[in-house]
């Protein structure tokens, strides 16, 4: 039974102008800076997503600005009424992905959108298309900061969908970085470069918001099928033009061609996603176009990232710390829940279980540092199943309460990360080693009972009838809220 | 003079001047052509106006420097494998 999704941005623009979560801009603005300064200032003052109807020197060109950067959108991505709280998203999302993986279904590419509109050979110039220049002193422009790569292993059947940031270089280049521990990373350096082969990828610009939160998603399920489970249905793909690669077939803009396999060039800076520009100028992953495809009056989408809150944030966290519930639990540990702050850029993760042993922090730190997903993060804060681990005055509370400053942080030196880092030395980042730590927020379990300090709160120290008559009572005493 | 941009991965005291190196450099005319970027081999002087070209020069986290030099494009360079 397919589950209510968009499977297009043009409905899901609809969804969210009818909910107030998207502003329609008329005016004509420039793809040079004037659109990403917006959607930057959107982004940090968690505004509505906007749809740009006029770009300069793109006229049949259209826009989407930070398409999933609040849980409102979120929330209505999954047919949720756009104020549900996380924890709802969260049993959304697990209920949907709890089941057996979803094959694609592949339709004619008569009746695939993305192929409205067909270049190929000179035609194929991506100048053409109306990249963004995203922040003042980026390296280029970022014709790719809301898209997925498809790339398909060299000797199995596997398929990757994946966020790997796009420069455009030329009107047939882009470049960008490919870390080597990455999906596309592994088939690229270990498959294809040492055959010397070119590997053929298609970008997906301006996909779907589900397929989009698949490929951002640390699943050990390929791409395709999991964003089948997270419609309830196979979503529908369409064969390249130059390949046989398969791309959704209600995505706005496909650039299709080669990776080349030992050739690097100049790319980035870029601001990034820890809110920093941190990586620098230097040699990446060179791809080289081949056709472009597109539906009419493409929309390009507008991804803006920086300081907090944009969607690379947002769903890396969301989708992180329920890929980490779901293998904690998978352990056999009773964890109570796990929750990545989107303000921390993916870099702290807040874990909450019932301290029924000692030392369990450490065993679920170095279970989600060693984890394919380890290398995003670098904090881990462990708080018991009473902590609301949603509320950030009550994880403050935690740490400053019950993180011993001598036994309950613990560093590993040398821990597994990349190389964008802001607080790690040149030299760590150039070898992606981040120092790791857990905040250990439990109170002993060997301590004897009596010695155990209480919690003082609402729910904690009064009985059960006294809350329950205060809460009755309490607009009654004068209170508003 | 046309206008053009480079990011060099040093600091700006220690510019290559008046000698051939490859860069890589960012076109700045405007329109759908802007920060079109191309490998060239090229001569640079800090002096704004020795060549013909104006060249902006930015530091590696994309910190531009606020007086521009003068460039000459000796040829412009394809690093690309023929047929890709």
């Amino acid at each position: 039974m397919a589950y209510t999704y968009y499977k297009d941005n043009r409905a899901y623009i609809e969804a969210l102008l009818k909910t107030g979560d998207c502003v329609v801009v008329n005016d004509e603005v420039d793809w040079d800076l004037e659109m990403g300064a917006i959607v930057r200032r959107m982004c940090e003052r968690k505004s509505p997503a906007a749809h740009f109807k006029k770009v300069k020197d793109y006229p049949g060109f259209e826009a989407f600005g930070a398409p999933i950067a609040t849980w409102r959108r979120l929330a209505i991505c999954f047919g949720l009424p756009p104020d549900a709280s996380i924890p709802d998203i969260q049993r959304e999302y697990l209920k949907r992905t709890s089941g057996p993986p979803i094959a694609p279904r592949i339709i004619d590419r008569k009746n695939a959108p993305c192929k409205e509109i067909v270049w190929t050979g000179d035609d194929a110039n991506l100048l053409n298309l109306p990249a963004p220049m995203v922040h003042d002193g980026d390296g280029g422009r970022y014709i790719c900061t809301w898209h997925f790569v498809v790339a398909k292993d060299y000797d199995t059947d596997f398929v990757n969908w994946g966020m790997y940031r796009q420069m455009l270089f030329d009107e047939k280049t882009m470049v960008g970085p490919v870390l080597p521990f990455s999906d596309m990373g592994k088939m690229l350096y270990n498959k294809y470069a040492p055959r010397n082969l070119p590997m053929p990828f298609a970008t997906v610009i301006s996909p779907d918001p589900l397929s989009a939160i698949a490929s951002s998603a640390p699943s050990p399920i390929a791409e395709a099928e999991f964003t089948g489970q997270l419609m309830g249905e196979g979503v529908e793909l369409v064969k390249c033009e130059t390949s046989d690669l398969y791309v959704p077939a209600h995505a706005e803009i496909i650039v299709e061609g080669v990776i080349l396999p030992n050739l690097t060039i100049e790319e980035a800076p870029f601001g990034e996603y820890t809110g920093y520009r941190t990586s620098p100028r230097d040699k990446r992953t060179v791809y080289r176009v081949k056709a472009i495809t597109m539906r009419k009056n493409a929309i390009m989408a507008v991804s803006n990232m920086g300081v907090p809150t944009d969607e690379g944030q947002l769903l890396r966290s969301f989708s992180m710390a329920l890929e980490m519930e779901r293998m904690l639990r998978d352990q056999g540990l009773p964890i109570s829940g796990v929750y990545m702050l989107p303000e921390s850029t993916h870099h702290l993760v807040v874990v909450g279980v019932k301290p029924i042993y000692a030392n369990v922090a450490t065993q679920i730190s170095q279970l989600v540092f060693g984890s394919k997903f380890g290398a995003w993060f670098h904090m881990v804060l462990v708080v018991d199943d009473k902590t609301d681990i949603y509320n950030k005055d009550a994880i403050i509370h935690a740490l400053c309460t019950r993180c011993h400053p001598v036994t309950g942080i613990r560093v590993t030196q040398h821990g597994f990360g990349t190389p964008l880092n802001p607080f790690c030395s040149p030299e760590e980042r150039r070898f992606s080693r981040t120092p790791k730590v857990v905040f250990d927020c439990l109170f002993p379990p060997e301590w004897p009972t009596s010695d155990l300090p209480i919690p003082v709160s609402f729910n904690s120290v009064y009985p059960k009838d006294m809350q329950e008559r205060v809460l009755e009572k309490w607009r009654t005493y004068g209170f508003k809220d | 003079m046309a206008a053009w941009d480079t990011y060099i991965q040093k600091d700006f005291s220690a510019l290559t001047e008046d000698e051939e190196w490859v860069a890589v450099i960012r076109d700045l005319a405007p329109g759908r052509g802007k920060y079109r970027s191309t490998h060239a081999r090229i001569r640079v002087s800090k002096d704004p106006k020795k060549y013909p070209e104006t060249l902006w020069v930015r530091l590696g986290r994309g910190q531009l420097i606020e007086t521009p030099c003068s460039m000459q494009i000796l040829e412009y360079v394809d690093v690309f494998p023929k047929g890709m």
